[in-house]
Parts: C-alpha cells; structure tokens; sequence
C-alpha cells in the first residue's frame, strides 16, 4: 500500500452538523475555527470545507467589527484574559 | 422591503435610564425611515473584545426589522451623528436560508422578550452541543 497517513483524516464539523447559517452574535461558536491568539484558522488545520470556511470567516470577521471577537491580542492581554470573553 | 439587523453598542456611562432612552431614539430612527421592526432583543452590558473611544464595556442592543433598501443610507447617517452610539453593525438578510434564519432569530427573540428567564436557559443549552464539539478536536 502506499505511504502511512500521517495525521488522522480531516472532515468538516460544520458539514457533520448541517450548519446552514452561522450567527456572529452567538461568539463562543465561533471559537473552534479561532487560534488562541483570535486568528482565523486556516482550513488545512481545521478540516473545514469551502463553503463553511468562507461562512465563518465572514461572521468572524461581522463579530470582530462588534466588537464580540478581538482583532489581535497582545503580549500582556494574552496572559490576562484568554478566551474570558467567549464561554 | 428587505429584512435587515441592526445591532448597536450605546455608551456604557450613561444611566440605565438614558440608556433605554436612546434605545428608544435609535428604534425612533428606523421607523420614521419605514422601517418596521420584528423583534427587538437586548444583550445587555457586557465587555468589550477591544476598547473602543477607551470605554471597556458597553450596551448591546439588537433591533430585527424591514426596511426599504433605499432607506439604510439615512439610518446609518443618522447613528453616525448620535454620540451616544459606540459602534453599530447592520446585516442584510438576503437569501431564502437567510431569511429563514432570520424569521427564527426574530421568533426567538420574541420568545424571549415574553419570559426573558426561561427563554435564557434553552438558548444556553443550544449553544452547548456546538462547543463540545468545537473544543474536542483542539484537544487531540
């Protein structure tokens, strides 16, 4: 057979759901597709498929002009409240 | 007409009495546009994810309604003026999934302004299964 898989196969938890729409409000839905440093993760780690990454980028990016999400963490926020906001 | 959401941060230093009084301006604002507005929900005071014009909480307040497309230019020109307003986001509910989404959000919100306890604790609980699921494959 061919080489090993390395990792374990990725598949869309959205897709697994059947999310159909996402709200920017709801922001602690919002966290599994953000690093701990509130970047958008890249589809390659998250398994997400097309169509429900380009859903999430949207709203993330809806929740962050609402100020819901941050737009980046600093050095000090990081130590002081990490995921406070999102439950 | 198209199905539009509003939400609006007021000003945290204001009374709770000011506070329900601009809420109440700002409604004032939409419906003397054309707008009718389906539901209304309050989010309350809560933190904000970044300060904004160095204030660290705010008043959210989320207003669901119908408004002629034509009409969102002046809406938004008019809670450009207000001051008491830290920040405002309208989305457009476009799409037939979008429409429906936002036919059950504005259902629920009714629900809510009906018997806001009870109302908290299912949403809650809706929300739960998502981030179990979110937080299980971060960990492996």
């Amino acid at each position: 057979m061919a080489e090993k898989r390395k990792y374990k196969k990725r598949y869309c938890k959205y897709c697994e759901a059947k999310v159909d729409f996402m709200d920017y409000k709801d922001a602690g839905a919002l966290r599994f597709s953000l690093s701990e440093r509130y970047k958008i993760m890249p589809r390659r780690l998250t398994g997400n498929c097309k169509r429900h990454q380009d859903m999430i980028s949207i709203v993330i990016k809806r929740a962050r002009a609402a100020a819901l999400v941050p737009y980046t963490v600093t050095r000090k926020q990081v130590v002081v409240a990490p995921f406070e906001n999102l439950k | 007409m198209r199905n539009y959401e509003n939400l609006v941060i007021v000003k945290p230093t204001l009374t709770a009495e000011e506070i329900q009084a601009s809420v109440k301006a700002i409604e004032e604002v939409i419906t003397s546009n054309g707008g009718e507005i389906a539901a209304t929900s309050p989010m309350g005071m809560r933190k904000l994810a970044y300060p904004i014009e160095k204030n660290e909480r705010g008043y959210y307040h989320v207003i669901y309604s119908s408004i002629a497309p034509s009409a969102i230019t002046e809406i938004e020109r008019r809670f450009r003026i207000n001051e008491d307003l830290l920040r405002f986001v309208t989305i457009k509910y476009d799409t037939n999934r979008e429409i429906a989404a936002f036919n059950g959000m504005v259902a629920k919100a009714k629900k809510a302004a009906e018997a806001p306890a009870k109302v908290e604790t299912p949403a809650v609980e809706a929300e739960a299964p998502v981030a179990t699921e979110a937080a299980a494959p971060a960990a492996e």
